[in-house]
């Protein structure tokens, strides 16, 4: 079933002088996994805001078209509403957890939903055990890693249910290890049957993860299909995407006149191609 | 800046720390009050063999005396002061009551600041019907107070590296030198504000008039003790000031 | 050149953040220095600049013990470009932030607004002067950021995490500019966590774990070890990957290749020659 539905939504923010996204039109079915990647200032962090509601309700402008979530439109649903259907882990970890410790940045989603405290109470049991964050309850937000930090976004956004996780480059910040581990949750969870949109520039790390890849430049969709496929096109040179290496070895094969079976996602998947050909 | 360590919450498992909050802001007006209406030296003397063993209840003993060194300067202070500027017939005896007077307040609220958590204090707000919005920005000012510390340093050492000079200079270039940290920290805090409001927006904060919470904070039967046992001594002080007079003996002080 | 001498340096005198550090960066190197957060790689970075001082230990500068220096006068020669741009800019237009350094620093007003307009214009902000840098876009104030300290042309280049957020375009851009300035005889040094921005561009990597450094070397050997990528909480490259995985199938396959070009010729021996 469709969860998000774009319909020639534009959208311009107040004050600036081009539009931030121009006539999208995009749907995105339940369980998929979509990353979401293009240059600085293509409009992937505004496409996230307009489907959790944060454009228009809490960055006003000039909007044209729609956007549907679970058939509620943006424009009409409060963002408090939108939060339960989908729900956002921003950028830096530090700005998303406002209270003292773990326990109660898990609840406070719930809490301001009017959730029953019991139930409350079971939700963040649950989500602790989820993300493994016993050894955390008790911390304050300054004395946990970047990592950690991340770990506990997460863990405050699911206590919600939502059935769409937007998550708007998650790993910036964190070391290697952590963005590894912080994809790995979203990958599982995808696996679980959550509909996952991403954004994220390291496309070596999610590729092989995601059902399906959308390219922006300059507020449009210029790309949008199989990671294989995408990976492959020109446009992904001409705007700057940060193509994974075994692809680049892929097209370059193939311009000096060997083509491989299948494009690789991966240095292993390359390795294999590679012996798959020279046996054949 | 020792002195403040006796309002710096820790976590500790003491009876005092397992009171209300409530209660405890009871107590530590009735004792406060208490002390307030005396200036002679034995009545604070009393006052003070009822606190230090509640100050002992709550293990923090040793915190408070590195708070009372570090206040030290300041008791001398108001000790030479108001014996050199008193009008009364043994203004020694009168200064060190005051003294000793402050010693009370501090340590009466200090049984406050110390023992309650500041989510506790939050919550103790919200149930005495604060509303939401006030109490959690109090609990999110605290929560933030490390964060804007430490982008301060950062933003020192960044325009330090640049060749700002802070520590040199008479004090107009200093006062100048202030804002290349000031105007960096409100942009950084304004944006750093934005985006957790974004964050808030995201999780539907004030979504709900009814809004509701995990843990709240009931009394219990030694939570009404404690503030039936303070209003009800508050109430036989302030009879006896009053009403019946203190015995002779209360007032006696130092003859200089 | 930048030598350091058993360094030891605790905040306030209980965390301890540098353990006993030794090291010797000569002039015109290009260097990465990589580690969990907390290993001690900004604290590092500071003792180089002056902004902070050994408390066991020296730091030189070229022979000359920065214990005498000011960080103004060490500011001169060490140009240290902090991750968050918005910890500097504070003045009306990006032309003011960038004299206001080079002022700082003792150049005249000529030789100030000289450098200030040939540095605006290397980094493509000519454009952009009279803006408020406010106003910019992220990636714009930090290069408003990088320009104000280039502008001096100090000698050691140090950057703090330059390329987070950063898309592929613009790394290559801020690569491209990096090798410019070592090319012209500058020492480069980078603290980061990107791994693929260090195998492409930097020969010599540092690893550091607890405050200590527990790797330096050749880039490729330091990142394919797997003990420091599990104390520095690092994966593997892209191109390490597929060299191991070329090598489990293809023994004679070197496992150390790191570079996109080395794989390409390798693989294109083998299917094409059959022989390697």
């Amino acid at each position: 079933m469709v969860l998000v539905k774009f319909d020639n939504f534009s959208f311009k923010y107040i004050g600036a002088e081009t539009l931030a996204l121009r006539k999208i039109d995009l749907t995105i079915e339940e369980g998929e996994y979509v990353v979401i990647t293009g240059p600085s200032g293509c409009g992937k962090t505004t496409l996230c805001r307009a489907i959790n509601g944060l454009v228009p309700q809490f960055h006003r402008g000039y909007i044209a078209g729609h956007v549907y979530v679970d058939s509620h439109d943006t424009r009409e649903n409060e963002v408090a509403k939108l939060s339960t259907i989908a729900g956002m882990v921003f950028q830096q970890p530090e700005n998303q957890l406002v209270t003292l410790n773990v326990e109660k940045e898990i609840a406070f989603g719930p809490e301001n939903l009017g959730v029953p405290p019991d139930e409350i109470r079971s939700r963040v049991e649950e989500a602790i055990q989820l993300f493994n964050l016993e050894q955390l309850r008790q911390k304050h937000p300054h004395e946990m890693s970047g990592g950690e930090q991340q770990r506990v976004a997460l863990a405050s956004i699911l206590a919600m249910k939502p059935r769409i996780l937007i998550a708007d480059e998650p790993t910036s910040n964190l070391d290697p290890k952590s963005a590894e581990s912080i994809l790995k949750i979203l990958c599982y969870l995808n696996k679980q049957g959550m509909t996952v949109i991403l954004v994220e520039h390291r496309l070596d790390l999610v590729s092989q993860d995601a059902s399906r890849i959308i390219l922006m430049n300059e507020g449009s969709i210029v790309a949008d299909g199989d990671p294989r496929e995408i990976l492959t096109l020109e446009v992904c040179n001409e705007i700057g995407i940060g193509i994974p290496k075994a692809i680049q070895i892929y097209r370059r094969l193939k311009q000096n006149g060997i083509t491989l079976p299948e494009v690789p996602l991966s240095g292993h998947e390359l390795a294999k191609l590679v012996k798959e050909v020279s046996q054949a | 800046m020792s002195f403040l360590e006796v309002f710096q919450y820790t976590r500790k498992d003491s009876i005092i720390h397992n009171l209300d909050p409530r209660a405890k802001l009871v107590l530590a007006f009735s004792f406060a009050s208490v002390s307030l209406s005396y200036t002679a030296i034995i009545p604070q003397l009393i006052i003070f063999c009822f606190i230090f063993p509640l100050i002992v209840a709550s293990k923090s003993v040793r915190r408070w005396i590195t708070s009372m060194k570090g206040l030290g300067a300041l008791l001398l202070f108001i000790l030479v002061f108001n014996t050199l500027l008193s009008t009364s017939t043994t203004p020694f005896s009168y200064s060190l009551a005051l003294t000793f007077r402050l010693v009370n307040l501090m340590t009466s609220f200090s049984l406050f600041f110390l023992t309650v958590h500041p989510d506790q204090l939050s919550q103790a707000l919200i149930q005495m019907r604060v509303r939401f919005e006030f109490a959690f920005a109090v609990s999110m000012a605290m929560r933030y107070v490390p964060t804007l510390a430490n982008e301060a340093y950062a933003i020192m050492d960044a325009q330090r590296a640049r060749g700002v000079e802070l520590d040199k200079g008479n004090i107009i270039t200093r006062i100048r030198n202030i804002v290349p940290i000031i105007v960096p920290l409100i942009i950084v805090s304004i944006r750093r504000a934005l985006s957790v409001a974004e964050s808030m927006e995201s999780r539907a904060f004030g979504a709900s008039q009814n809004r509701t919470y995990m843990e709240r904070l009931s009394f219990r039967k030694r939570d009404w003790a404690v503030v039936i046992v303070s209003l009800f001594v508050f109430i036989v002080v302030l009879y006896f000031n009053l009403i019946i007079g203190l015995p002779e003996w209360m007032f006696y002080g130092l003859p200089f | 050149m930048i030598m350091l001498e058993n360094v030891q340096f605790a905040y306030e005198g209980i965390y301890s953040a540098l353990r006993g550090v030794s090291l010797q960066i000569n002039t015109g190197e290009r260097i990465a220095i990589m580690g969990t957060n907390g290993a001690g790689k900004t604290t590092l970075i500071k003792h180089i600049n002056g902004l902070l001082r050994p408390q066991n230990g020296r730091v030189f500068l070229d022979e000359r013990n920065t214990a005498h220096m000011s960080v103004a006068e060490i500011a001169r020669e060490v140009g240290l470009v902090f991750q968050n741009p918005d910890h500097q800019l504070f003045l009306d237009t990006v032309e003011k932030e960038i004299l206001f350094g080079l002022k700082k620093l003792g150049f005249s007003e000529e030789e100030a607004k000289e450098r200030s307009s040939s540095t605006l214009e290397k980094l493509g902000l000519t454009d952009l002067i009279e803006r408020s840098p406010f106003s910019l876009s992220g990636g714009e104030r930090k290069r408003v950021a990088l320009a104000s300290v280039l502008a001096s042309h100090p000698r050691i280049l140090a950057l703090d995490e330059p390329t987070i957020g950063q898309d592929a375009l613009q790394k290559r851009y801020l690569a491209e500019l990096l090798m410019e300035m070592n090319e012209a005889g500058k020492t480069v040094i980078v603290v980061t966590h990107d791994i693929e921005f260090v195998i492409e561009y930097f020969p010599r990597t540092i690893a550091m774990a607890d405050g200590q450094i527990i790797a330096d070397g050749l880039t490729g050997m330091v990142l394919s070890n797997s003990k420091v990528q599990e104390l520095c909480s690092l994966t593997s490259p892209q191109m390490t990957q597929a060299a191991k995985a070329l090598a489990s199938y293809f023994p004679t396959v070197s496992d150390r290749m790191t570079q996109l070009d080395e794989l390409e010729a390798t693989i294109t021996q083998i299917l094409e020659g059959g022989r390697i």
